[in-house]
This record gives structure tokens, sequence and C-alpha cells, in this order.
């Protein structure tokens, strides 16, 4: 696993982990990423604490965030980093299966930056998720203090 | 009522009082006449006396006086010496004095003792009214249906009308005498002493009480307590009025049973609800990921391998793949519809004229390149939730669109009628129609009365429209014909609900 990366992906279901490496493969953006397992991984990736207490303090450019999450739930991550006044200015992506309409809200009035529903088409699938990674991973400028291009 | 006045003196008239002085002298004349001619010596003096006490007592004062002046009069001029002459000698002027004061003090006593007799007289009668009436008022106490009873401060029954003889059972030979609360069994609802004490201070207490029947069942009565004191306001009795509330006790029980079921009920039925959203959220969330899995591997296998397949393997393939999308569809649908069944429906008002207007467009892509007159009536306005309510026109205009596709100039209309108190929607196509038959087949989730090949659909459509029309108070209906179109009706109520 890179322990240095633009994306974070926080999934835990590891078909769809690959689906959507695969998918930024083809914008050869797979080997930015960085994935955590459950929404605990991942503040203690965004912490710098736990096995990855080695890493540079930069911030990812973009967060994608699954919201249903073994340990520590996406919507939790979510209200942590934008709280944290280090992190909040990460821009975040919920990227979910739900079309729940209390999970959208709770995520907007958490101040989530994007919420994609992730489609069952596989074309549309690998569209979205290559959309998502060349926006927010080379088109949008970052704020400082995150990682750069390399 | 009350018994005549004995006749006073005073009543009589004054001629036959004063009648009655005159006759009672010159009664006492004769007789001491006739006594002397006997030779009967000195009895005129006292016979004199008696005709004035007589007069006295039976004609009072004034007649009293006239007899001594008579009296005084005849003695002088019949039993005194000189006889038949009026001439007083002066040794006998004492003897007159003592006389006539004598009668006068006889006079006064007289009057005094007739007035105390007569007071005695009155007040006997007053009391004897007094009597009448208490006893007709008691009476009056037994007439009543209430239950009412008194009893002295060391609670034996002295009074127990026939209100309280009927409620208990217990006769007033029975109960008067007995103590009162071991005989109707009492239950407090607070201990007795601060009832008693409520009493004494305030000279009353109210409040529901348990008792038992001389039959040993159990009665609920409101009881009404008063502390009746002399007047020194030394407690003496106390005076109890119970009202038997053993039917509304009943139904108040039976309304706090009913009540506590219904909570119950509520109660699950929250639960179930719960238990419903969590199930949905559940399927959203796990059942789509394991489809997109396998529409995502399958094409990239099918990107990895096609070149090296056969025609029937990749045919096998495709089927994965459409499957798999058709069952993403299904779970979509079948949440949208559950969706709506949790969701709360607003009332506002809504013109259904500009819903179609508004509906129309969103169809564009099923209808372009496709010859439909469209024919639309005027839309009444009603009350409803706006956003369920489009979805409704969105199902059933889309519906008409899908099954007049095999026709080369479709025909859709849309219009509205007025049934009793409810407006009545409807919307007409000249489609391949259905077998009334299966009518009843139409409004169920996932019924489909075109086969898969023909009309693509999940047969989620019809219930979504059914569900939230049901929900505003309203109902659906359809008409058709096989192959000869079909028109489907629903129903709004035209009031707000």
């Amino acid at each position: 696993m890179d322990m240095f990366g633009r994306i974070l992906m926080v999934e835990d279901d590891p078909h769809d982990v690959e689906l959507t490496l695969t998918a930024l493969g083809e914008y050869n953006l797979a080997n930015e990423v960085v994935v955590a397992g459950d929404g605990e991984e991942a503040l203690d990736y965004l912490y710098c604490r736990g096995k990855f207490q080695g890493r540079t303090s930069e911030n990812p450019a973009v967060l994608l965030l699954d919201l249903k999450l073994p340990k520590v739930d996406g919507l939790e991550v979510l209200q942590q980093i934008k709280a944290d006044e280090k992190l909040r200015m990460i821009p975040v992506v919920v990227l979910t299966s739900s079309r729940e309409e209390r999970d959208m809200v709770a995520s907007y009035k958490l101040g989530v930056n994007a919420y994609v529903v992730k489609p069952v088409d596989f074309h549309e699938f690998v569209n979205a998720i290559k959309e998502l990674g060349v926006f927010w991973a080379v088109i949008n400028e970052p704020p400082p203090g995150s990682v750069r291009k390399r | 009522m009350a018994e005549q006045k004995p006749a006073a003196p005073k009543a009589t008239p004054a001629i036959l009082r004063y009648g009655l002085a005159l006759a009672s002298v010159a009664l006492g004349t004769v007789a001491a006449f006739l006594l002397d001619n006997y030779h009967f010596r000195g009895v005129e003096y006292p016979l004199f006396l008696f005709a004035i006490a007589m007069t006295v007592w039976y004609a009072g004062v004034g007649p009293g006086i006239l007899a001594v002046v008579l009296s005084s009069i005849s003695f002088n001029y019949f039993f005194t010496d000189p006889r038949f002459s009026f001439y007083v000698s002066r040794a006998d002027i004492p003897y007159y004095l003592i006389f006539i004061l004598f009668a006068l003090l006889l006079t006064w006593f007289s009057a005094v003792r007739r007035r105390v007799e007569q007071q005695l007289i009155e007040s006997r009668d007053t009391l004897q009214r007094e009597i009448v009436e208490r006893t007709q008022q008691a009476s009056l106490l037994n007439l009543t249906h209430d239950t009412i009873f008194v009893r002295d401060m060391n609670d034996i029954i002295t009074y127990w009308n026939r209100g309280a003889a009927e409620l208990y059972g217990w006769t007033e030979d029975q109960a008067v005498g007995k103590h009162s609360h071991q005989l109707l069994q009492t239950d407090f609802p607070l201990p007795i002493d601060e009832v008693r004490e409520e009493l004494l201070r305030t000279g009353r207490w109210e409040g529901e009480l348990r008792k038992t029947k001389a039959d040993g069942s159990r009665v609920f009565v409101a009881s009404r307590w008063s502390l009746r004191q002399d007047e020194e306001g030394h407690p003496m009795a106390i005076l109890e009025t119970n009202n038997d509330i053993s039917d509304r006790k009943h139904r108040e029980e039976e309304i706090r049973k009913l009540n506590q079921e219904l909570e119950k009920r509520t109660a699950d039925l929250e639960a179930s609800n719960k238990e419903l959203e969590a199930f949905a959220y559940s399927v959203s969330h796990d059942l789509r990921a394991p489809l997109r899995h396998m529409v995502g591997f399958t094409e990239l296998l099918q990107k990895n391998v096609s070149s090296m397949l056969d025609e029937k393997s990749l045919r096998y393939m495709k089927t994965i793949l459409e499957s798999a999308k058709r069952m993403g569809a299904l779970i979509d649908d079948l949440l949208a519809f559950s969706r709506i069944a949790r969701a709360e429906t607003r009332q506002q008002p809504v013109s259904l004229g500009e819903l179609v207007k508004e509906v129309l467009p969103d169809l564009q892509r099923e209808t372009e390149g496709r010859a439909i007159a469209w024919n639309i009536g005027a839309l009444p306005d009603t009350f409803g939730d706006r956003p369920m309510l489009r979805l409704v026109l969105v199902n059933l205009i889309a519906n008409a669109v899908k099954f007049t596709r095999t026709r080369t100039r479709a025909e859709i209309e849309i219009g509205s009628l007025k049934k009793n108190d409810a407006v009545v929607v409807f919307v007409r196509d000249n489609g391949v129609g259905f077998d009334m038959k299966y009518a009843h087949k139409l409004f169920g989730v996932f019924q489909r009365l075109h086969q898969s090949g023909t009309f693509e659909g999940t047969g989620i459509g019809l219930a979504t429209v059914q569900r939230i029309i049901h929900r505003h108070g309203g109902s659906v209906w359809a008409e058709g014909l096989v192959d000869g179109g079909a028109t489907f009706f629903f129903s709004l109520p035209s009031h707000r609900r």
C-alpha cells in the first residue's frame, strides 16, 4: 500500500476498490490512491498515527468516502474532518451505493463537497470515477498543505 | 297544617268581655244574697274575689278592673252596714281599700299568669309546627335517589335514608347503630386520619371511596362529607352523601385499558416501521453493491476475452449483464415505492393542469419521433403532495406513451370529470389496451400484463400510482379493451383533508 498519494479512498469492499482502481488506472491515477479499509484507518492516515505514523504530513488532494464502513462510519469520519481546523479544507466526495435521502441530507449538512451514487452500470461507474479522479486530483487546485502532483 | 291558634281573650268582642264582668259580679251578688239569706256570714268577700278572678281569667285586665269597680259598689251597697246605701263610714275605709288592693293584686296575678300560659301555648304550637316540618324534611331526604346517611363522631350511623338502603342493601333498622366504616368496609384512598383532619379543619371532605354492599359486591362512590357543629363549634355529626360511580369507573378503566393497548400497538407499529426503514436502507446499500460487481467484472471479462469467445458465449455474457442491470432497476423501483409509504404527504394547493405541462417535457426521450395527438382538457386545482402527484401523472402518461408505441398515430387524452364529492382525472390512450379480466392485477406490485419482450418495465409504476392516490384518500381504477386502448382514472377528495 502506498503511504503517500493524492487520493485517499475509504472503502471496505475489495471489489469496489478493485473496480475503482481499474477505472482510475485508465488515467494513470491508480498509483495516486491510498486505500483505507474503514473509518478508523482513514482517520489514522489523516492524523499520521498508527501504521501511518511515519508518513509526511500533507493532506490528500481529495478524499473518496464510502458511507457504510466498519468501526467508524463515513458520516462520523466526515464530521471529524469538517470539525478539525487542519483537515476541514480537504475536499470530500461521498461515494456510496445508497440513494437514501437522509444520507444525502446528513452529508451536505456536514459540509461534504460532492455526493455521488455509484451506478450499477459499469460504464457509467467507470465514467463517474474517472471524472471524479480527474477533476479533484488533476483539474482542481487543492488547498494549501495538500500533496502536489509528482 | 298547623293547628288553629286557640282564641285569645282579645279576639272576643269587647261587649261580651265587659258583659262577662257585669254578669259575674251580678252572679256573685245573687249568690251572696242567697247565702246571706241562709245566714252564712262573711261569704260575699271571697265570692266577689272569685267573680273578679273569673273575669280577669277569661276576659282580660279591662273587664277585670270593671269587675273590681262593680264588686266594690255592690259590696258597699248590699253587704256593708248601713245596708242598701252608698254611705261609707270612716271606719270601713281601710276595709274597702284592702278589698280593692287585694282585687287589683288578684287581677294583676291573673293577667300575668294568663300571659305566661298564652306564651307557653304559643311556643308549644311553634314546637309542634317545627316537628311537623322536620319530619317532612326528613321524609323528603327519603325521596331522593341519592344515598344520604348521618353518623356521629364515633362513626355510628344515626340516620339512613332510602337511597342508602337501595344502594347498599342494608335496611334502616340494620344500619342505624352500626359502625359506618365497618358495615360498609370502606376503602380510603388515603389515611383516614388525613380525611378526618381535613373534615375537622374545613368542615367538609370529598373523595372517591370503595365500599361493600350487603351482598358482598364492591361499589365505587363519589363521597361528600359535611360536618355538623353545635353552637359552640363542637363537631356533632357527619352527613355523608354517596353517588354510585361504579359505571363511570368501569368505563374509565376500559378506556385506560384501550389506551394502553393503543399505545402498545402504536409502539409496535413504530417499531415495525423502523425495521422496514432499516431494511430498505440495508437493501439500498448492500444489495446494489454485489450487482455492481457482477456488472463491473463481467464487463472487464468481456473486454479481456471477447475476441476468444464464440457468439453463444458472448450472448450468455450479455444476458448476465442485462439481468444484473434489470435487477438494479427493480431494486431502485422497489426502494422508491417503499419510500412513498414512509414519506409524509404534505397538503398543499396543486394545479394539476400546470403539473401536466411540467411533466410532458420529461417524456421527450420516449415521445421523440412519434406521432402523438395530445388532447389535454381543463384540469382542476386540488390539494395534495405536489411531488407525489407529479409522480402519478408521470407514470400514467409514460404508460400511455409506452403502450401506444405500436400505433402509427397515437392519441392520448388527459381530462377530468366531477363525481360526487371528488375530482376524477383520467388518461386515455388508443394503445394495446388490456383484458378487463385482469384489471384487478393492474395495480399490484411487480404485476405485468405484457411480456417483457414486448414492453419493458418493472411493474411498479401503477402500484406506485395506487399507493400515492390511496395516501391522498382517493381511488384508482382502469377500463380497457384488448387492442382497443385503455383509460386510467384516479379520484381525489375535492375538499382538503
